[in-house]
Order: structure tokens, then C-alpha cells, then sequence
């Protein structure tokens, strides 16, 4: 089963996901205490046993390089495995940004025909899920398959944002249509592609199409064997705020069938700048902890409740952290409270500080983004001690007590650092 | 910088650790949550930059092999880093189990040889301690010494347990003249006590260690070398300030680990910057730790992979362990993968790895019991031990100062209670 090449698509903004894809895309996201959303994709290609891995980087890949290494972490090192890290490039007739998930393969035409393969597995970093890729990949040889798309079925409402297809009795696909405003089926597409290589090469060189969903799929339609690979188990996009948080309190419940240890899910947990491992979690007296999840070295003296914590987060004295996501060496002060807050990593918030995320107005200038009664705080902000945060605020990395207009920041405020 | 080879010694059991060392050397046993005792060594080593290392193992190795590794845990891997183990050999010049320290070191002659270094320190692998290895060469240079050998203030009452140096001093140095060692003297020379950290001069090495013409070889450092070198060699003492954690009993094993949940430990472990070999015991693959919404958690350490629905009070979980809804574990030390059953209730006890406690069982939590039958001297203070991979069944009582040994099953309980003071076998 190994002549089976991966093409792990890495290089989307994720830009719904606002300031915690300000720095770094949304694959290497932190997800789950110890985690990043890439973590599921690539475990899942190691337990699947695939030993050939190429990644296409694009946007803001330095973080999504340091965190694959060498792959070993996935065991993707040796004579026979490897992964490959894919940017775009320049010095070709075509070279170009990619344009789209299809064009991104037509600009490494060079790898995809390095190895001796008999089919190219196309997947996103993009999503949580677990799944073995090797039935579907026998799915697709029994069906003679030019192309297999893994599918599942969606409640209706969400189906307008998915890839949607329509299948015959025998799996074909006979119709699609993506991200339709009027769906006529609720089976959508999980983004994991199955291509025959010759067939992949032929629509590569001899079309202009530039992304999979859009071009490759529905031009194949009645034209080629184009079929679904009927996928169940828990699968969440996780690519806008709402969703994220939603699904970090399923990691609560255990019952949710979000279960990253039993997926066999790995991360590298080397640490920049740390020269030991991070020690183990302190929970000292006085403290309340429940219904949490808690990453090593973190450190509580106060009150948790409904939240993650990921490595090195330290709660203080009085502090209450409830149904929150705090990532790596967040320090929350003495008394400080946070409810329905996301802070990316190393924020710090000043004691008797309160961030409260609820709220039904939406943020001014990224009602999109942020409406769901979230407070998000970017990477290394400092909150002084007393200032009031309330819901559906966005606070920019890096910010210091003097770039803070007031005590009091309002329902749906953005606050940036003041520029000299 | 000079060309340092180190060389561990883990190859010894202690037995007042019972159970604990009955697999493993003192140099593995699980320390601290996430750690083995030969980690604060290895790390250590690291930090103070020292990458070729050699450990002299013997006794049951199997788990220090795991752990070891390739080294690369200690970064002790590259063109010029190395962690090779040392096992006892046939058939070369030395054919023997290793008789002492100084007999394990000397049957490894030819590596030192081969790897050609300035200085030879020779390190324990079962203390926990932070010390930075380049201060104490740094002495020896000065100095220019023969020996240098660390030693540390223990209370007086302690002091004959142990090896013991009579330094010279000299203001605004860490160390001095050695002027006398006595090994475990009835009447303490001092209150200085051996680490068993000696950097030696390679030459002197071979020359204390070469089998006299007659009588017997030496086999200790300390109680057959040492005492006599003083008066032969430029031997030296360093003084070390830091918290030394030597656990040579049970009773110290567990005071040690309830010592690292007051609010100031003194052994700072995220200050300290352990390393540890995280594949062992699958580490690295265990997700965080899940603790639900009827939890009660104060003066905990707790490790990846373990989930915990009941009650825990001044204790250390090790990676993996599982506290199921209702029950209540105090004063204990439960390894990987240990699983405590509903509603079952644990105090003051040390399980082993995966250990299983079925529902609604007790151990231990009896007042004043009675010291353990054959062991009095091990367990008296109402502590109960319970072996690996041992099943209690449920709704099983077991009292005090018991101990259990590993891989029992259900039917080896004989019936549903044990008392104080009994051993299971």
C-alpha cells in the first residue's frame, strides 16, 4: 500500500480565524493544550502508514516549518519516509504564488513524478478529524476510481459551506456543486481527494483548472470516474472563531468522540528557547480545577473551570479562568477573571483585570469574524491590572498598558498599539 | 575547555527501596511525576555541556536501556556527543559482574583509553540534585588537583551513613585540601558527606585503580581508595550549597515527593530544567490531562495522559493514571498507567506501574498500624506498597505498612481484607 504519494495542503490564510492566524497560517494554529490543527492530518497519515509527504507552505510558513522538523515526530524520517516541505518558487516559466490547491501541485510537477506511485493522496491541515486513509484508498482501487473524494453528511443548514455532491447507487458522483447558495444534497466533501497519478498528471498539464473543489472535480464529473468515499466519526472545521471554540469545549466531554490520545494523534514537542521538558502540572492549594484540560507545566493556584490550558499557562492566586482557550505561558494574574476568552500565547493579564467574552453586539470592524460573544486577545498583549474587557473585543498582539484608550473597553472595540 | 568524559554508575539496587528496585536499578526508578533518578544526572551533564558519557549498568538494566535511549533526550548525540552504555563483559580483561564502583570502572579501562579525555568525572546516577558540573572543574584546575571530590553539609545526626571528607578551609573558595575520608565512621569526622562526584587527573585514575601485586583489588571509591589517596595525591573537596535528594529508603522515597508540594519545593523542577527520555513509557503520545466536572484536585503534580473524575490530595500521577468518578487518594504516589476504581479510597501508598485498584477498595489510612512483618526496619511508618501490574479486586480492604508484591491477579487475594503490617506474594 505504499506507492501512495501525499500532497498536505498548508498554505491557507485561514483569515476567519483573525489574529491567531496573524503570525503564523492556519494549520499551525495551537489547538487542544498540546496540539496544532496540522497534528490530526499528519498523524493520520503516519498511522495510515504513508511514507511519502510533501506539504505546500505558502502564507506565513515559518511556524508551520519549525513544528514538522524533520518529521520525526510523525515518523515520517528514514531510508523509505520522508515529508518535504514545498514553498512556492521562483525561476520556472510558471512560477507564481500558487493560486489555488490545483496550481499548487502544477508547480511541483517535479516532486509528484519523483516517486513511483500509483495514486496521490490530496489532504488539508486544515481540519480535526481521524481517519484511516487506507480503506479509502482500496475503495478506490476497487472502484477503478480516476478520482475518490472522501464525503459525509452535514446538517442541511451547513451544506452551503461545502463542496456538495450528489452520488448513484454505486458511489459515482453525478453531480457538484460548491459552496451552493441551494443545496441539493447534504453529502459534502471533507477535502481529502484520492487521484489516480496518471490521471492527476494528465488534468495538471492539460488543463488550466486551479483548485480542486471549484475546477477539478466538477469538470471530471460525467466525464471520468469521479466517486465518494462514504466517511462517518467526528470531523470539525475549526476555521473560524466560533467553530474553534465549540470545538475545544468538546474536548471536555469525553462523550463528544473528540479523543486526540486514542486517534494516535502526535505533536513535536521540542520548545524553542525551553533547554528542559516542560515539568509537570502543579495544582497547588486552594485551587479548583474541573472539567478542564490541562497541558504539562501549567501551574494553578486559582479557579478553572471549562477551559484548556495549554503548556506553561500559569493561573494565579483568586484568578478564575472559566470556558476559556489559553494558550502557551499565559500568565493570569491574582484575581484576574476571564470568561469566553481566547488568549493566543504568552499573553499576560494584570491582576483584578476582567475579560468577559459575552456579549450579543458584534465586533465593530470584523462583525464576521467575531460576533459569538468571544473576547480575543492577541499574542504577548499585556492587560494592566483592573482594566475591563468586555465581549466580542479584539485585542492586537503585543499591546501595552499605554496603548489602552480607557479602564473600561467597550462590547465589540478593537484595540491596536498606538503608533508613535 | 578540556575533553571531559563522564561515567555513571547505576548499576546498584538499594534494597531498602524493596519493590521499587526489584526490576530496576535505583538509577531508573520513577521520580518526580515524569522523571527517572538518572535524569537530574543526564541532565545535569547537559547543562553543563558535557556530551560524552559512558554508564556503567548491571543490575536488571532493561528499563535504563529504554530509557537511555540513543541519548538524544540529553542532546548527548552529534560528531563529538556519545551516551554509550557499559555492561559487565566476558571475555576481555575484565570477566567479571562488577564487584564495586571502583571494580566497574576499572574493568572499563579501554574506553576511558579510547576516548582520550583531560578529566574523567565519575558521577552516581541515583542522586536528585542541580549542580553545574563546570564549576567544580573549574576548582580542580585551579587547584590542580589529582582528585576533586564534591561533598555536601548533611545534619550530624545523618552524617554516619555516609562517606565523610575533613576539607581544609580557605575563605572565598568552594573548596580545599582534603585532609581525611572516612567511609560510614561510627563517629563523624564532619558533617560533610560524599556525593560520589569525583573528577579525576585520567593518570591518578589508573594508577589507584591497577591491581595491587598482592592482596586484594580495590572495589569501592570510597571504601578503598579514597581514604589512603589523601595522603598519596593533591585531593581536594568541593563544597556543594544545593539541596541534595539521596532517598535511600522508602519512608524517604515518599517524604521526597510530598516535599515537592509545599509551596516552596526545594527541588525546583521547572527551574531546574529536567530532561527526560519522553518515548519511555509513551510520554510524548499521551494527550493532556482531562479532569472532570466533579474532580477535587489540591497539591497535585499531574502528567500527560492522565484523567481524573475523583478526589486527590497532596500526591504525584505519573503519566497515564486514571482517578474514576467517587474516589479519594491521598498522600500517595501512584505510577503510569495506575487506575483507581469508583468510590475506592487510597492513603499514604505507592503503586507501581499499572497497577489496577478495583471499585471501592481501601488501602492503607489506618492509624498507628502495625510495621510490617518481616520487614519492621522498611515499613512502619503507614506506608503500603503495591507492586506492578498487580490487580486489587474490588471492594478488597488493605491496611497499612503492607506489602504487595507485582503481578498478582484477582485470585491471588485470599480474601476480601488484608491487615496491617501483612506482605502478599
Amino acid at each position: 500500500m505504499s506507492a501512495t504519494l501525499v500532497m498536505l495542503l498548508a498554505g491557507g490564510v485561514g483569515s476567519r480565524l483573525s489574529l491567531l492566524v496573524s503570525a503564523r497560517a492556519k494549520p499551525a494554529v495551537p489547538f487542544g493544550g498540546n496540539y496544532r490543527i496540522i497534528d490530526f492530518t499528519l498523524s493520520n497519515i503516519m498511522n495510515s502508514g504513508l511514507e511519502r509527504v510533501g506539504v505546500l507552505t505558502q502564507y506565513k510558513p515559518l511556524s508551520l516549518m519549525n513544528h514538522i522538523g524533520s518529521g520525526r515526530a510523525w515518523d515520517l524520517t528514514g531510508r523509505t519516509r520522508g515529508i518535504t516541505i514545498l514553498p512556492p518558487q521562483t525561476g520556472k516559466k510558471d512560477s507564481d504564488w500558487y493560486k489555488g490547491t490545483a496550481d499548487a501541485l502544477r508547480q511541483n510537477l517535479d516532486f509528484l513524478t519523483r516517486y513511483d506511485t500509483e495514486e496521490i493522496l490530496v489532504v488539508s491541515g486544515d481540519h480535526i478529524y481521524y481517519m484511516d486513509y487506507i480503506p479509502m484508498i482500496a475503495y478506490h482501487r476497487r472502484k477503478k476510481a480516476d478520482v475518490t473524494v472522501a464525503m459525509r453528511e452535514v446538517p442541511w443548514d451547513q451544506a452551503i459551506h461545502f463542496g456538495i455532491g450528489q452520488k448513484d447507487e454505486n458511489g459515482r458522483i453525478i453531480h457538484w456543486e460548491e459552496k451552493p447558495k441551494e443545496p441539493k444534497s447534504n453529502l459534502a466533501s471533507i477535502g481529502v481527494y484520492l487521484f489516480r497519478t496518471e490521471y492527476l498528471l494528465k488534468v495538471l498539464t492539460e488543463t488550466q483548472a486551479v483548485d480542486f473543489g471549484q475546477h477539478v472535480v466538477p469538470q471530471a464529473i460525467g466525464w471520468d470516474r469521479v466517486f465518494a468515499y462514504p466517511f462517518s466519526g467526528y470531523w470539525r472545521d475549526v476555521g473560524t472563531l466560533a467553530f474553534y471554540f465549540e470545538a475545544h469545549q468538546e474536548l471536555l466531554d469525553p462523550a463528544s468522540g473528540l479523543n486526540p490520545e486514542s486517534w494516535g494523534i502526535q505533536t513535536n514537542l521540542e520548545v524553542e528557547g525551553l533547554k528542559g521538558d516542560r515539568p509537570p502540572i502543579f495544582i497547588r492549594q486552594g485551587a479548583r480545577v474541573s472539567r478542564s484540560f490541562l497541558s504539562s507545566g501549567v501551574v494553578i493556584e486559582g479557579r478553572v473551570e471549562g477551559s484548556i490550558l495549554s503548556p506553561g499557562v500559569r493561573v494565579k492566586k483568586g484568578a478564575q479562568v472559566l470556558n476559556s482557550i489559553i494558550l502557551h505561558d499565559g500568565e493570569i494574574g491574582a484575581g484576574a477573571v476571564l470568561n469566553r476568552v481566547i488568549l493566543d500565547k504568552k499573553v499576560v493579564i494584570g491582576e483584578k483585570a476582567r475579560v468577559d467574552g459575552r456579549s450579543a453586539v458584534p465586533n465593530r470592524e470584523f462583525p464576521a469574524h467575531l460576533s459569538e460573544g468571544i473576547t480575543l486577545v492577541g499574542k504577548k498583549a499585556f492587560i494592566p491590572p483592573g482594566l475591563v474587557v468586555k465581549g466580542n473585543c479584539l485585542l492586537f498582539p503585543d499591546l501595552k498598558g499605554e496603548d489602552y484608550p480607557g479602564a473600561v473597553i467597550e462590547e465589540g472595540m478593537t484595540v491596536r498599539p498606538r503608533e508613535d | 575547555m578540556p575533553n571531559i568524559l563522564a561515567l555513571i554508575l547505576a548499576a546498584g539496587r538499594v534494597d531498602e527501596l524493596s519493590l521499587l528496585t526489584l526490576d530496576r536499578p535505583k538509577s531508573a526508578v520513577p521520580f518526580g511525576g515524569l522523571y527517572r533518578v538518572i535524569d537530574f544526572a543526564l541532565s545535569n551533564l547537559m547543562q553543563s555541556r558535557i556530551g560524552r558519557v559512558g554508564i556503567l549498568s548491571q543490575y536488571q538494566s532493561t528499563s535504563l536501556i529504554t530509557h537511555i535511549g540513543t541519548g538524544e533526550s540529553w542532546d548527548m548525540i552529534g560528531r563529538h556527543r556519545k551516551v554509550t552504555l557499559l555492561p559487565p563483559s566476558s571475555g576481555g580483561q575484565g570477566c567479571e559482574w562488577y564487584r564495586g564502583t571502583a571494580d566497574a570502572v576499572a574493568q572499563n579501562m579501554e574506553f576511558i583509553v579510547e576516548n582520550e579525555p583531560d578529566l574523567v568525572l565519575i558521577l552516581s546516577g541515583d542522586h536528585i540534585y542541580h549542580m553545574d558540573y563546570q564549576e567544580l572543574i573549574h576548582f580542580h584546575l585551579t587547584q590542580k588537583a589529582d582528585l576533586t571530590v564534591g561533598f555536601v553539609k548533611v545534619p550530624s545526626a545523618e552524617a554516619p551513613r555516609f562517606g565523610l571528607g575533613l576539607i581544609e578551609k580557605k575563605s572565598g573558595s568552594p573548596g580545599g585540601r582534603l585532609r581525611e575520608y572516612q567511609e560510614k565512621p561510627a563517629q563523624p569526622i564532619s558533617s560533610w558527606a560524599s556525593l560520589t562526584i569525583y573528577l579525576f587527573r585520567p593518570q591518578v585514575l589508573f594508577e589507584v585503580l591497577r591491581s595491587p601485586e598482592a592482596g586484594n583489588p580495590p572495589l569501592e571509591f570510597g571504601r578503598d581508595i579514597l581514604a589512603d589517596m589523601v595522603h598519596r595525591y593533591r585531593v581536594f573537596g568541593y563544597r556543594f550549597k544545593g539541596y541534595w535528594g539521596y532517598t535511600r529508603t522508602l519512608e524517604e522515597y515518599w517524604q521526597t515527593h510530598m516535599d515537592l508540594l509545599v509551596p516552596r519545593p526545594k527541588i525546583r523542577l521547572p527551574e531546574w530544567e529536567i530532561r527526560t527520555n519522553l518515548e519511555h513509557e509513551r510520554i510524548a503520545e499521551r494527550q493532556p490531562v482531562r479532569v472532570g466536572p466533579r474532580a477535587r484536585l489540591t497539591q497535585v503534580l499531574l502528567t500527560p495522559g492522565c484523567e481524573v473524575e475523583g478526589r486527590v490530595r497532596r500526591s504525584v500521577l505519573f503519566p497515564g493514571v486514571v482517578i474514576e468518578e467517587g474516589a479519594i487518594v491521598e498522600d500517595s504516589i501512584l505510577f503510569y498507567d495506575t487506575r483507581v476504581g469508583a468510590g475506592a479510597r487510597l492513603k499514604k501508598v505507592i503503586t507501581d506501574k499499572r497497577v489496577t485498584i478495583g471499585e471501592g477498595s481501601r488501602v492503607g489510612g489506618e492509624d498507628l498500624p502495625a510495621s510490617n512483618r518481616s520487614h519492621p526496619g522498611l515499613l512502619s511508618s503507614g506506608l503500603t506498597l503495591i507492586g506492578h501490574n498487580t490487580q486489587v479486586p474490588a471492594q478488597t480492604v488493605i491496611g497499612a505498612n503492607c506489602l504487595i508484591y507485582p503481578h498478582l491477579d484477582r485470585q491471588a487475594f485470599p480474601s476480601n481484607s488484608l491487615p496491617s503490617g501483612e506482605i502478599l506474594q
